[in-house]
């Protein structure tokens, strides 16, 4: 338990804050402690909690994706067009993702093979995807999917309220863990991420490395294209637009830094929930939504500055003590 | 003569650790005073106290008599005249050497930067260390040796009358630390204080007046430097009798079998060596000898697969290596490297020893076919911290945080960890302390017992003539010179294929 503590510290920190955050909003409404409210929470957080944890990967090789959001609306459009030409949902589901790992590959490509920066390569492909996103829809949006593909996520578990897609976002988040902890290719991405000329020398193949962490990115972001295709029911070109930036906002919330080689699933999952916590919890107290980005920039803020004035913080309190 | 610096009783603790215990001496003014000690023994910690680096600390500084505390290195700068010239060079590159001397108080005509003050003040100052360069100058352009003069230039800016210099010659060349050291003579005649800290002892005969020794954060003793000898101060910083001479112990273990066959490698591109032959024998240690930039370290990151193979062939035990040859290709032919610049490209500041030592053969420590036993890898750590004697043998400790002697053992212990037999070291004591040294020297020759081969780069001649059992001496890119018997390892011969004068 006390390992779990030092392991985990920003994640159990960020875990408390939410707490205190859900205290004080009920409080001010005691609408906000039911059931249904907590399945909202959840619902709100699936896509950016899908996405941060796929942009988390690029991060921690010490990159970024900033075309996560364009990935997001090309998988959308491409399973919506499959579906509604009457192909099997499965099988549409399956090219959603294979489609959002070929776009994470072409990132991985630029980034390794050209040796672009992540930053400017991702840009780059920010504008191409949503580009082709508009160039083959004609901007005109695809509607009509059918419910047998909707199902697969939109479907509850039981009478319990529990949609399917919160439990697909909650198996993502576990299979990242499990990747990021357990395995060879998690010790590889911190490695890579932490000194990459060292991981190099040390025999780590850092190029297949980051090919990972952008194909994970493609991915996890597909699987977001995925609920929502299924939530709504249609696609369009615009979907998605600056979902890149709460992404990473989760994920910094959540203790990732931003220069690589530091963060955990848990503590993106954790960053994702507060940020939906603030969410709901705006509506439910009945402010203005506008507010939500003035709170939301203020606990980013808050957030990384007590990241990086911890010590200094500690030294204060050790000096005032005596 | 009264006193520059006084030392009253510092004690200075991190979690912990207790990092400095009663330190107490004095620096007399206008002597050059060293601070000597191992790795870890307290002397960069009293250095950043003294700069205000640390303000939290116990105990107080006197500087000329009057007790002062500085809230940062700045703070040092401005109102105690005491400036500290690094290990590492710290510049800006791509400004002038003016610009970087007077960075932060440059002189301003209103809003603007007088850039005709600053560049006369500077080029008077440099005028006054002898410099061959320019205030204008863009210090790219300029040597190492060069730059680390802006740092002493910038000290002399500040009027500092208190200059540390914290292994100044780390990076220079010989003919560049004699050119130091002149510098360094003609502060001590203008009445500047100078507390010099090297783990050259050599240097502390040439330049020092005292020198002060440090052993585990306590004081040991102050010594007139002319009434001592190398002994006494080894003896003193260590504890023990240790030799600070590379020497080997065993008889040359060479094979006949070649391990590793190198033809007509060149770098068609950067140019920064050419037509490069030589084979290593197992059990051999073979040493790369030439001066700072000669290309040694070039061409080993091309063996390593660190850098792309252009021109040439590599066989490794009589097989060619493949075209797209990568570091990762090298780890499972059996080639690896400990790298130079151990600070940033030796291992991963954001991990713990036990990562760092298993990164490079996780296969090893598998649960499964995916994933990863977190207890084999304590296992496999704590093996290395007996058999190298990794100090402290804490598993979770960050490697950050380690002497420089260990966290060169950690880099060693992760490449045991492996299954490679060809090993090459890349300055492997470069910062490194007299008993740390003396250890690796010793570990080196356990691997070629073992049967494993070892390329040893340095750059210190003693060193390369102690431990090598042949010699490939290297100038400008090219191999000038092959010794192949330990009685032909002459330090003038040497010298002279360095310097490329081998007609």
């Amino acid at each position: 338990m006390k390992n779990f503590y030092v392991k985990y510290k920003r994640e159990i920190l960020v875990f408390v804050a939410t707490l205190i955050l859900c205290v004080v909003f009920t409080v001010l409404n005691p609408q906000f402690l039911t059931w249904r409210n907590f399945l909202t929470i959840f619902q709100q957080m699936v896509l950016n909690g899908l996405l941060a944890v796929g942009i988390m990967f690029t991060i921690l090789t010490g990159g970024i994706d900033l075309s996560i959001g364009c990935t997001f609306a090309i998988v959308g459009i491409a399973v919506a067009t499959c579906t509604v030409g009457g192909m099997n949902p499965v099988m549409a589901l399956v090219i959603g993702l294979v489609v959002g790992a070929v776009l994470g590959l072409f990132n991985g490509f630029l980034v390794t093979n050209l040796k672009l920066q992540p930053f400017i390569a991702t840009l780059g492909t920010m504008s191409l995807y949503r580009g082709i996103a508009y160039v083959v829809t004609g901007g005109v949006p695809v509607t009509n999917v059918p419910d047998s593909f909707r199902n697969i996520f939109n479907g509850q578990i039981g009478e319990s309220g529990i949609r399917y897609y919160v439990i697909v976002m909650l198996v993502v988040f576990i299979v990242a863990h499990v990747i990021l902890s357990k395995t060879r290719t998690g010790d590889y991405l911190y490695a890579v991420g932490g000194n990459e000329e060292a991981a190099k020398l040390s025999g780590v193949n850092t190029r297949k490395t980051k090919y990972i962490a952008y194909i994970a990115s493609g991915v996890c972001t597909a699987v977001a294209g995925l609920v929502m295709l299924a939530s709504l029911g249609s696609a369009e070109a615009t979907a998605g637009i600056g979902y890149e930036t709460n992404a990473i906002a989760a994920a910094a919330i959540g203790g990732t830094s931003m220069a690589g080689g530091r963060g955990t699933a848990l503590g993106t999952f954790v960053g994702a929930l507060l940020l939906a916590v603030l969410k709901v919890g705006m509506v439910v107290i009945n402010v203005d939504s506008f507010w939500q980005y003035v709170v939301t920039g203020l606990i980013i803020i808050v957030a990384s500055y007590f990241e990086y004035a911890k010590d200094d913080f500690a030294a204060f309190l050790a000096r005032h003590k005596n | 003569m009264g006193k520059a610096i006084e030392f009253v009783k510092i004690n200075k603790r991190f979690p912990g650790v207790h990092v400095l215990k009663d330190i107490s001496f004095s620096v007399e003014e206008g002597e050059v005073h060293a601070l000597l000690g191992e790795n870890g023994a307290g002397k960069s910690t009293l250095l950043n106290i003294l700069h205000g680096v640390y303000g939290e600390y116990e105990g107080a500084v006197l500087l000329h008599g009057k007790e002062v505390h500085f809230k940062s290195a700045n703070d040092a700068i401005k109102n105690g005249n005491i400036s500290k010239v690094h290990q590492e060079i710290m510049v800006v590159e791509e400004l002038s050497v003016g610009q970087n001397v007077t960075m932060g108080y440059e002189p301003k005509k209103g809003a603007f930067i007088d850039f005709n003050k600053m560049h006369n003040d500077v080029d008077a100052i440099l005028k006054e260390l002898n410099c061959n360069f320019k205030s204008r100058d863009i210090v790219r352009t300029l040597t190492a040796g060069q730059k680390q003069m802006i740092a002493i230039a910038k000290a002399i800016y500040h009027h500092s009358n208190i200059i540390s210099f914290d292994e100044p010659t780390a990076s220079l060349t010989s003919k560049e630390t004699e050119a130091l050291f002149a510098v360094i003579e003609k502060l001590k005649k203008d009445g500047i204080t100078i507390l010099y800290v090297s783990h050259h002892l050599e240097e502390i005969f040439q330049i020092c007046d005292r020198a002060t020794i440090l052993r585990d954060g306590e004081f040991v003793q102050t010594l007139n430097v002319k009434e001592t000898t190398e002994d006494e101060l080894i003896h003193a910083m260590v504890g023990r009798s240790v030799s600070a001479v590379a020497s080997r112990t065993i008889p040359c273990q060479a094979t006949k079998e070649v391990v590793l066959k190198v033809e007509g490698l060149t770098d068609t591109t950067g140019g920064k060596f050419k037509d490069i032959s030589f084979e290593l024998h197992r059990g051999e240690i073979l040493g790369f000898y030439g001066l700072v930039g000669a290309g040694r370290t070039e061409v080993m990151r091309v063996l390593v697969g660190a850098d792309p193979k252009l021109e040439g062939n590599i066989y490794l035990k009589n097989v060619p290596i493949p075209r797209n040859w990568n570091s990762t290709k090298a780890l499972s032919r059996g080639i690896g490297m400990l790298s130079e610049d151990r600070k940033n490209t030796g291992f991963n500041k954001l991990a713990t020893n036990m990562q760092n030592i298993a990164i490079s053969s996780l296969e090893k420590y598998m649960k499964g076919l995916f994933f990863t036993d977190e207890s084999k890898k304590l296992k496999n750590a704590e093996h290395y911290f007996e058999e190298l004697d990794i100090n402290p043998k804490l598993p979770a400790y960050m490697t950050v945080n380690m002497s420089g002697g260990n966290q060169q053992k950690v880099i060693l212990a992760k490449w045991m960890s492996t299954d490679i037999d060809i090993i090459i070291f890349d300055e492997p004591t470069k910062g490194v302390d007299v008993a740390a040294k003396a250890e690796i020297y010793r570990l080196m020759e356990e691997l070629v017992s073992q049967g494993k081969s070892l390329i040893v780069v340095s750059s210190e001649l003693p060193e390369a003539i102690g431990l090598s059992d042949r010699l490939v001496i290297m100038s400008e890119g090219r191999i000038t010179g092959i010794l192949t018997d330990r009685s032909e390892f002459d330090s003038d011969a040497i010298l002279n294929y360095a310097i490329g004068g081998n007609e």
